[in-house]
């Protein structure tokens, strides 16, 4: 623009350009929600999904005109190093029908001599199962508490979605495995 | 590059002498600088003591990977006041010294130099603008750079957990660097990030409003010099990437001192997610860092082919599409994170892509000398030994860019041997080639031609005999950021470490030359290397005086970027 | 009499004796072997039920069964080459001892490593022809060509076609790298810790290898390179396929093996998993590759690959380890009396070893990995 003067104009080019910059600063940090939502809504990196019992009587009803596929489920256990619990699945393997809800259980002992918070996080492999594979009811919801020497049981309600039939990424997929691993909630040294 | 520049008229300099050359006292000159010349020095002189440090931990690091078993990390532990008998504190020392060394390299000595420096100096110049925009805020940029450096500097001598120092390499991952470094070293690391960041970050605002608001009447875009180019494309690089890394590392701070969980599982965090952001800086920063290089070669090359670039707008155009590629390719450094075959697909496919732009340039260079009357002096001798080395380091390059293959040689030596093809036997070279181009220009002094010819010969020899061999124990799977290693890794070991001796040699040389240049050195001409050289600095008295172009020069319409001028020195 | 038992415990599953013997020890051993493990732990003797807990209470305490012997350094395939034996060997990649490592090493050797050299050379050889030919004596006038939109095009369009020459290959060993593992591929965790390597053998019993670097004084009297021996190696079976699995207990660490192709980072709350199989015996060395602190150096993998009749027995000289055919015999004891939903939590077939704890239990001896000055 002929009115403005070198000044003027410097000025807003310094401006678009801290703009830009302030734009992906915050992008940056935005990062950390998009990231967990594009995790949860793909299934990227093994994320596992979130299912409500509708969605899970709809599959079910899906899967029976889908014939009897099944899928091998493996469970695993595993505990951060600070975390003084013995954690484990109650069965190693299971096999289930797609689409058919199934309950597993999982033990977990605080072998410490105080009371511990821990709360578990989780994905499945193979990664591209992770869109498929939905809990109705997880422990990893919720922070648990045990109390030193505790035992508890702990179950996960779950069902692989039917669309995975359709995906072609999931051709040769024969066993998920569905992982946890506890970590303490309460960040104190130990 | 004969991209502009005839029909300037830079006479009125003559008349503008006697206040232009009037300067402000030492203190006030450079300290409070403003003048983009004198900044440019002081970013210069900044980047040869940092790459003085930097070169001697890598030397540090040579001696001790010379040979099987650790020889020195003791005493340097306990030079640094630590427990040199402590084997975990040995270790903990190799990883600061690999941190330092890496950190050093790329925040304060490429950037600075290539950016700060030679951008600071030449862009201004070369497209007829007396300053840059914001002469303070240029000041502010280099000092903030110079605390990010003493940040750096202090790090090593508090404790970073096992030891003294931030030993967590110059990706700083989570959660080594937050739950699994305990004391303030990772911290102030981390701090000199962000003041370095902050420098660049209002350096690449001052370099865009420079390069967009104040070329000279008739310079358009397509008129500027291609190191002009290589300057705007890097600057939109920084402001784009770093804001990331300055996200990023604020978290990592945040989750070292507040509590916070962004990339600690136990809060629901992802540590990989630290990796996607690290790196969505990280590829971007490696243009960084080669780009102005590229700019410079596509000058000297023109300059002493006395020819104008070949391919003028696809050389532009090349560095634009590396700059947004380069923002699409960052998971190739983490294939081994745990992706699925779909998104190592992409990445393999997308990094690969930049190969063609890349490939571009290098065959627009050789075109460029084609049917040229080539002379080589010291600058054109370093430009193709860059060409020729950046070529070896982009080639394996294309190799690591397949996922596939990048599961063996990932985190190896393989990886050192090409990073640095590209950085330090690419952008270092492209750097020494600026140096001499421009160091009369700069200085008001020559430098002698034939210890900068001996420089590049020694330290093409020198690093080569340190990173080719690289290759072979990448490919035999010698692990990176190692202190010790097996004994069948150390016939190419030793021979490496040879190689950073001849190299250390090239270095005095390169001392001995400014040395000489000081104390011998004749006053250059205006425009010294002749017909070839037709941007707007050569129209400029060497040194060019305190303030330029007060009238500004005049590019006439009829001239086209690729019209291949004689030049007309203003001053000679 | 408890280690005369041992012996023939290890003894039996070596020889192959009949499967009912076999059969009877699988039943045995499953429900006595996490008690006898806890029982070491806690001393709570009243928990181990008399005569069955006998002999297998000692096999915790003898980690290596005598009937089981490991591979001496004369099985080592998997090392850098050294280059006073073979300095072309050296230079390039080592040998590779699976079907993908066999196609990535084609893949670069046939492929990229011809492409990258011409290239290459083909740059020098034009940089070198422009120095003779367009220097100042030899051409005193330069030309003006800046354009020339034919060869422009020409160095756009053959880059393209080498990189889709190279990419069909690539894409080609990324589904093959990605391939499922079968059902009843046998799953081993590797689990990264600071600083040293547990393999849980998940389908075996859910015991913990802890895997520790020997001296260089260690490593030298086995016969075996310094820095990559450990004192428990990786026992897996050869030929069959292994799926894999890494995990990192407090940073991230990588496990990466030269030799099979295989490199696969360990991360902090959540596993990672590949296919992996190994065609033929031997030792094959790795280390860790991504910097997890003082002594990320210091923390190598020896895997040895046996075959499966051997990996079984291995498997068996192990505290708490069971074959295959050992859970499925319990588990057809098992199924029976015990539905889905009262699984004892003690009894069930979780591992339960005390091995698992071993990372929590203090700190393993790592100290014999000290300076080597």
């Amino acid at each position: 623009m002929a009115t403005m003067t070198l000044e003027d104009r410097n000025k807003r080019t310094m401006f678009f350009g801290f703009g830009m910059a302030l734009a992906m600063l915050g992008l940056g940090y935005a990062a950390v929600p998009l990231y967990d939502l594009f995790c949860r809504v793909t299934g990227f990196g093994g994320t596992t999904q979130v299912a409500s019992e509708t969605d899970a009587v709809l599959a079910e009803q899906f899967a029976a005109s889908a014939g009897g596929v099944s899928y091998s489920i493996r469970f695993d256990a595993n505990t951060a190093r600070n975390m003084p619990w013995q954690f484990k699945p109650v069965q190693v393997t299971d096999t289930v029908a797609i689409g058919q809800r199934d309950m597993a259980f999982y033990t977990a002992r605080n072998n410490s001599d105080a009371p511990i918070t821990g709360t578990a996080t989780f994905n499945v492999e193979p990664e591209q199962a992770g869109r498929y594979f939905n809990k109705i009811q997880c422990f990893c919801f919720t922070e648990q508490t045990l109390q030193p020497g505790e035992e508890i049981r702990m179950p996960v309600l779950y069902y692989v979605d039917p669309a995975a039939l359709d995906d072609p990424n999931m051709e040769g997929v024969e066993q998920i495995t569905l992982s946890y691993t506890f970590h303490r909630a309460d960040q104190d040294p130990s | 590059m004969a991209t502009t520049a005839e029909g300037f008229d830079a006479h009125h300099e003559d008349h503008a002498h006697d206040h232009a050359d009037h300067k402000p006292g030492f203190f006030a000159r450079w300290f409070m600088s403003t003048n983009h010349k004198d900044i440019g020095t002081l970013y210069l002189i900044f980047a040869i003591i940092a790459g003085v440090i930097g070169g001697a931990i890598s030397g540090a690091m040579r001696a001790e990977l010379a040979a099987p078993g650790l020889q020195y990390l003791g005493t340097f532990v306990d030079l640094l006041g630590g427990d040199g008998s402590s084997f975990d504190q040995q270790g903990h020392m190799w990883n600061v010294l690999i941190t330092a060394h890496g950190l050093i390299m790329v925040f304060f000595m490429v950037m600075p130099a290539m950016i700060g420096g030679f951008g600071n100096w030449f862009v201004p110049l070369m497209i007829g603008a007396p300053d840059m925009a914001f002469p303070r805020m240029n000041n502010i940029s280099f000092w903030l750079t110079v605390a990010g450096f003493l940040s750096l500097l202090f790090s090593m001598f508090v404790p970073g957990g096992t030891g003294m120092g931030a030993g967590v390499g110059w990706t700083v991952y989570a959660p080594l660097s937050t739950s699994g470094s305990v004391g303030p070293a990772v911290d102030f690391a981390i701090f000199s990030l962000h003041l370095a960041g902050a420098g660049s970050i209002l350096g690449a605002t001052n370099f865009i409003t420079t390069i967009f608001n104040m070329r000279a009447p008739g310079m358009t875009l397509h008129k500027m010099p291609l190191f002009v180019w290589s300057v705007l494309v890097t600057a939109f690089l920084l402001l784009l990437a770093l804001p990331v890394l300055a996200a990023a590392i604020t978290m990592l701070l945040t989750d070292r001192n507040f509590g916070t969980t962004f990339f600690d599982p136990a809060g629901g965090g992802d540590p990989v997610l630290y990796q996607h952001l690290f790196w969505f800086f990280g590829h971007p920063e490696v243009y960084i860092m080669i780009l102005p290089g590229f700019g410079m070669i596509s000058q000297i090359v023109a300059t002493f082919s006395k020819k104008p670039v070949f391919g003028y707008l696809g050389m532009a155009y090349a560095m634009v599409a590396i700059g947004v590629v380069g923002f699409i390719v960052w998971a190739h450094h983490m294939y081994t994170v745990g992706l699925d075959v779909n998104t190592k697909m992409y990445f393999t496919a997308a990094t690969m892509v930049i190969a063609v732009p890349t490939g571009i340039k290098i065959f627009s260079w050789i075109a460029t000398m084609w049917g040229g009357s080539i002379e080589f002096k010291s600058p054109m001798v370093w430009a193709m030994g860059f060409i020729f080395l950046f070529t070896v380091g982009g080639v394996t390059g294309v190799v690591l860019a397949n996922g596939g293959i990048d599961d063996n040689l990932h985190d190896t030596y393989y990886v050192v041997a090409h990073f640095h093809y590209v950085l330090s036997l690419g952008a270092v070279t492209s750097m020494f080639a600026g140096w001499y181009y421009w160091f009369p220009k700069m200085f008001g002094r020559w430098h002698s031609e034939f210890l900068a010819h001996l420089h590049f010969w020694v330290f093409f020899v020198g690093v080569n005999v340190i990173f080719f061999p690289m290759h072979f124990l990448g490919l035999q799977g010698m692990a990176r950021r190692y202190p010790d290693y097996t004994a069948a890794f150390a016939y190419w070991n030793e021979i490496a470490t040879i190689g950073y001796m001849i190299m250390a040699v090239s270095i005095v040389i390169f001392f001995v030359n400014i040395l000489y240049a000081i104390f011998f050195g004749k006053k250059p001409e205006a425009n010294y290397w002749g017909e070839g050289a037709t941007t707007l600095e050569w129209s400029l008295s060497s040194p060019p005086p305190f303030h330029q172009f007060e009238t500004l020069p005049v590019i006439e319409e009829h001239h086209s970027a690729d019209d291949h001028i004689s030049p007309k020195p203003a001053n000679a | 009499m408890e280690s005369f038992e041992t012996m023939n415990f290890g003894a039996f599953a070596r020889k192959k004796l009949n499967f009912l013997a076999l059969l009877a020890l699988a039943v045995m051993s499953f429900t006595a072997v996490p008690q006898a493990a806890m029982a070491q732990d806690s001393e709570d003797v009243s928990l181990v039920e008399g005569a069955v807990a006998e002999p297998l209470e000692t096999t915790v305490t003898e980690a290596e069964a005598p009937g089981f012997e490991y591979y001496g350094p004369e099985m080592i395939k998997g090392q850098p080459v050294s280059s006073d034996e073979d300095l072309l060997g050296s230079m390039t990649f080592q040998p590779q001892y699976t079907d993908n490592g066999d196609y990535a090493l084609w893949m670069h050797d046939a492929i990229l490593m011809p492409i990258i050299t011409v290239i290459s050379l083909f740059v020098l050889g034009l940089l070198l022809w422009v120095v003779v030919r367009y220097n100042k004596r030899s051409n005193q006038v330069a030309s003006r060509t800046s354009h020339n939109t034919l060869i422009e095009v020409i160095w756009t369009v053959i880059p393209v076609l080498i990189l889709v020459v190279i990419a069909v290959p690539s894409i080609t060993l990324l589904a093959r790298q990605y391939q499922s593992p079968p059902e009843d591929a046998i799953t081993i965790k590797a689990n990264g810790y600071q600083w040293y390597w547990g393999y849980e053998y998940v389908d075996n019993g859910g015991f913990e290898v802890v895997s520790n670097m020997l001296s260089e004084e260690e490593a030298l009297d086995a016969g075996e390179p310094h820095q990559l021996a450990v004192d428990n190696r990786m026992v897996v079976p050869v030929g069959v396929p292994i799926r894999l699995q890494t995990f990192g207990a407090d940073v991230i660490h990588s496990f990466g093996i030269p030799s099979l192709w295989f490199k696969l980072d360990a991360v902090p709350g959540r596993i990672n998993e590949k296919m992996l199989t190994i065609t033929e015996p031997g030792i094959y060395y790795g280390q860790c590759m991504e910097l997890c602190g003082a002594r990320h150096g210091y923390m190598p993998i020896a895997i040895e690959a046996r075959p499966l009749d051997e990996f079984n027995a291995w498997v068996q000289s192990q505290p708490g380890g069971m074959t295959r055919a050992q859970i499925e015999a319990q588990e057809a004891g098992a199924a029976a009396p015990a539905g889905e939903d009262t699984v004892e939590v003690e009894g069930g077939r979780s591992p339960a070893s005390s091995a698992e704890d071993a990372p929590l239990a203090g700190e393993p001896p790592v100290d014999q990995a000290a300076p080597t000055t």
